[in-house]
């Protein structure tokens, strides 16, 4: 049985959809047979074959206290996320804020700003809307919580994912609580999106039946999740346990799923085999069921092939026939309705079924009660929620009232996790030997706006070719070049042994914005009926990622996180914990993120676009913005060791905080970045005394100056802070967002192999200011890389010699 | 191809180019767009009819697969149809 350190619980649920406005009205709907599909109201369906949607009708959206800076997704978001805090009777006064997480998931993010922006005077006041980014940022600032807040971007698969990383985290003791969920909001980018891949079903959506499409919905799901230590200390109602979870890619399609359902099923037997049980244990699953024959199909044959020889007992749902397909919410829509009918033992139907329909049914079913047009009683032990997305990434997760076999390491007992591979795109250019020349003449940018490139010689020499890559978008070529570069520098061949034990985590600040504004833009001018099938599959974050799966051929894990600049570090943590928690061997840790027109007009909104010449840690408005891509093979030693891998450096621990300050800025993050050092030091093992640099996030901008110095004066004391080299790879590449963290991280374990020259660049404070010098980094062993995001998120890494 | 073709022709090369990501050197006339190099695929045959029409006004809805077949004989279906 799961040791209760291991064991996690729901203690909160929230939710908010076409059917409902809380948990109470979104079941009793469903169970009711409700479908919530109607005429769209919100966007302009002219021309458009199909003109159906569930859209959320909720007059007090505007209710939350910051609302005037939220988009829609982040108003739908903080609805079920308070909903989820009340009905967990938590008090945060009573908390370690620091403790407490948010991990939130979205698809499309703030596409409703964005139509605002181009339709209505392209304000500054909607840039900070846009970002997937601000969704979970927003949910902080309503709950007060200072622990790891991030979002997980992962298309359909998003609300999914939130819920088993919040698990994850809490298993590997990072925090006590977490708000896990996601939202999206209907809007013209989704609805012109599925229009143009022909994907909407011009009727109400009929999963399992006619399979024709889906209707888009929109809304938002959260649950509490709470270690079962922390709950039942404060007395706390529990709903059930969360067992193990799966998450897989499919390396095949970026829109489609793979017929032959492969990838589903890793993903649902990985849950199966994390949780402790068998598929006979299962007593009802919240389907992903769009409505698409392609989704269906391979549904249908993962269901029965994992299901059908043990399990006489199965009933199968999909609630999307009511509340529609609700994107990066659905899954954790659909995890609320799968607590629900664990806890009232009733399974909600899957509606839409006319008598003529039901033998058909009937003969694709088989054995499995797929559960048509109304609800039934039944008594359940353990339920699973399955989510399929774009980009090839699956997820699934179970839900249970006993407490099943969960057997995780703890951080402790975390196998060491060594850095065998580099990829480099910046715009200082490509490669690894091209980093360290450039690294030895001193260069720096000269221009405001700098650019990473990529062309067909590093096209041929990922071996890529352009049937594959000409359907990229630059965010996704990026990704594909160094994630591919990165795999060759670690020698590292993908083949049908290793596929599933390798994984990818994608960090980014703002993803593929760029190509999401270039979509609305066309919509804006040609209407929602004229929307690009090439483009569209771009437009979600988690592309780039699923483009790295298809191109390299890797199936295991699979995830985007998204939360500002810190993402490109914050994913190396992220990759971190799921080598040490023995769900891969090997993840390919990410920073990317693009510069584009677009991007640059996005920031120059902001003011803070600026060529700085006065150097990292000068008192400037802004930054060089730049772009590129950082990928960082992170490899457990036993992996390593069998390949005989040559190892840059370890990997040791990490801290993640969060400061509730206004999105968009980062002033009053001292304290957090503080901690967010304190715990990476405490996770690693090591004290203050220990550590010889810091790779810092300087980028010429006064705020983030005085962000560090602040921070790092509480944290290491002024006189360790007087004699302590801070690098920053921002004065050479510029602001690169994700890319440059994640360089940051690069660079420390360039550092550490020997592979740069010993006398570096460096800053050190002066009791004034940080001032630059040369430092020897020859006897380095213990470097901390830190970076924060404009929303208070910071995240602390700490790499060691090996 | 006319010469009214080969006009048609190179544009359709510029909007295959811009729109779906083609390296232009890569596109000659006579390159199979569904071959393996180019390698179009159902989505990108929607962007191309859009592009056509967009262009041109000519409708290739529900035409059949042979004037997709390379930029030449784009060109020709579209000098045949062109109002």
């Amino acid at each position: 049985m799961t040791e209760n350190k291991n064991r996690c619980v729901v203690t909160g649920i929230g939710m908010l959809n076409a059917i409902g406005n809380n948990v109470d009205e979104c079941w009793d709907s469903a169970v009711s047979a409700v479908s919530g599909i109607k005429e769209v109201k919100s966007v302009n369906s002219e021309g458009c074959y199909a003109n159906l949607a569930a859209e959320v009708e909720n007059s007090t959206l505007d209710d939350a206290k910051n609302a005037s800076d939220m988009d829609r997704v982040s108003k739908l978001c903080v609805k079920a996320a308070t909903e989820a805090l009340s009905d967990s009777g938590i008090d945060m006064a009573r908390e370690d804020s620091t403790r407490v997480g948010v991990i939130m998931g979205s698809c499309v993010g703030g596409v409703v700003s964005i139509e605002n922006y181009y339709r209505n005077g392209e304000s500054a006041s909607d840039v900070t809307k846009m970002p997937i980014s601000a969704i979970a940022n927003m949910v902080a600032q309503e709950c007060g919580a200072g622990g790891v807040v991030t979002n997980v971007a992962n298309a359909c698969a998003a609300g999914t994912i939130s819920i088993a990383y919040a698990c994850d985290l809490i298993r590997a003791g990072v925090g006590d609580v977490f708000v896990a969920g996601g939202a999206d909001a209907f809007a013209s980018v989704p609805y012109a999106g599925f229009i143009s891949l022909h994907a909407l079903d011009a009727q109400p959506c009929s999963p399992f039946n006619r399979c024709s499409g889906i209707t888009l919905g929109e809304g938002s799901g959260a649950v509490i999740v709470e270690s079962y230590e922390h709950a039942v200390a404060r007395n706390a109602k529990i709903y059930c346990e969360v067992l193990g979870s799966g998450i897989s890619s499919d390396a095949h399609h970026i829109t489609a799923p793979r017929p032959d359902g492969e990838g589903q099923m890793n993903a649902i037997r990985r849950a199966l085999a994390n949780s402790g049980l068998e598929p006979k244990d299962i007593g009802y699953i919240n389907a992903h069921g769009t409505g698409t024959a392609k989704n269906d199909e391979a549904e249908f044959l993962s269901l029965h092939t994992i299901f059908d020889e043990t399990n006489d007992n199965l009933s199968v749902s999909s609630t999307k026939s009511m509340v529609g397909h609700c994107l990066g919410a659905a899954g954790a829509i659909e995890a609320v309705y799968a607590i629900k009918a664990l806890t009232e033992n009733k399974i909600p139907p899957t509606v839409g079924y006319k008598d003529e329909d039901m033998d058909r049914l009937h003969e694709r079913a088989g054995k499995i009660d797929f559960r048509a047009n109304v609800a039934i009683d039944k008594e359940l032990t353990h339920v699973m929620n399955n989510s399929f997305a774009f980009g090839g990434n699956n997820a699934s997760i179970i839900f249970s009232k006993e407490a099943g076999d969960v057997k995780i390491p703890e951080a402790k007992d975390f196998e060491p996790v060594y850095i065998t591979g580099l990829g480099i795109v910046s715009p200082i250019g490509n490669g690894i030997e091209n980093y360290i020349e450039k690294n030895k003449s001193g260069y720096r940018p000269t221009e405001a706006s700098v650019h990473s490139t990529v062309d067909r010689t590093d096209y041929d020499a990922c071996r890529l070719k352009m049937a594959f890559y000409r359907k990229l978008d630059t965010f996704s070529q990026l990704q594909a070049v160094s994630g591919m570069e990165a795999l060759a520098d670690a020698k590292l061949e993908i083949n049908d042994q290793n596929a599933t034990d390798v994984g990818i985590v994608v960090g980014t600040a703002d993803g593929p914005i760029s190509t999401v504004c270039d979509f609305q833009k066309d919509l804006i001018e040609k209407g929602n009926s004229a929307g690009s099938a090439f483009k569209f599959p771009n437009t979600v974050y988690n592309a780039a990622g699923g483009y790295l799966s298809i191109c390299s051929g890797i199936k295991g894990y699979n995830v985007t996180v998204t939360n500002g600049f810190q993402s490109g570090i914050s994913s190396i943590a992220y990759a971190y914990n799921v080598i040490g928690q023995g769900q891969e061997k090997i993840v390919l840790a990410t920073g990317t993120d693009e510069n584009s027109e677009i991007i640059t007009e996005l920031y120059g909104k902001l003011g803070c676009v600026e060529g700085n010449t006065d150097g990292a840690y000068a008192n400037g408005n802004g930054f060089v913005l730049g772009d590129g891509s950082t990928t960082l093979v992170l490899e457990s030693k036993s992996s390593a060791d069998a390949r005989g891998a040559e190892c840059y450096a370890k990997v040791s621990g990490y801290g993640m905080t969060h400061a509730c300050v206004k999105f968009g800025t980062v002033s009053g993050s001292e304290q957090a970045l503080c901690d967010a050092v304190s715990i990476a030091l405490k996770s690693a093992g090591l004290g203050i005394e220990d550590v010889d640099a810091v790779v810092g996030f300087g980028n010429g901008m006064e705020a983030f100056t005085r962000l560090e110095i602040g921070a790092y004066k509480n944290a290491f004391g002024e006189e360790k802070l007087k004699t302590l080299p801070v690098h920053t790879v921002k004065e050479v590449m510029g602001e690169c967002r994700a890319a440059s963290s994640a360089m940051s991280a690069a660079h420390a374990a360039l550092m550490l192999s020997g592979k740069l020259d010993a006398e570096q660049n460096a800053y050190m404070y002066d009791g004034e200011g940080m001032k630059a010098c040369s430092v020897n980094t020859e006897k380095y062993r213990h470097i901390l890389v830190t970076s924060c995001a404009a929303g208070g998120s910071c995240c602390a890494v700490v790499i060691d010699k090996i | 191809m006319t010469e009214n073709e080969i006009k048609i022709a190179d544009r359709i090369k510029e909007l295959l180019s811009e729109s779906l990501g083609i390296d232009a050197d890569v596109l000659t006339y006579e390159i199979p767009l569904f071959g393996d190099e180019i390698g179009l695929d159902s989505i990108d045959s929607m962007e191309i009819i859009a592009c056509i029409d967009d262009e041109y006004g000519v409708s290739m809805n529900g035409v059949g697969k042979e004037p997709f077949y390379n930029v030449e004989s784009l060109a020709k279906y579209v000098a045949a149809n062109i109002g």
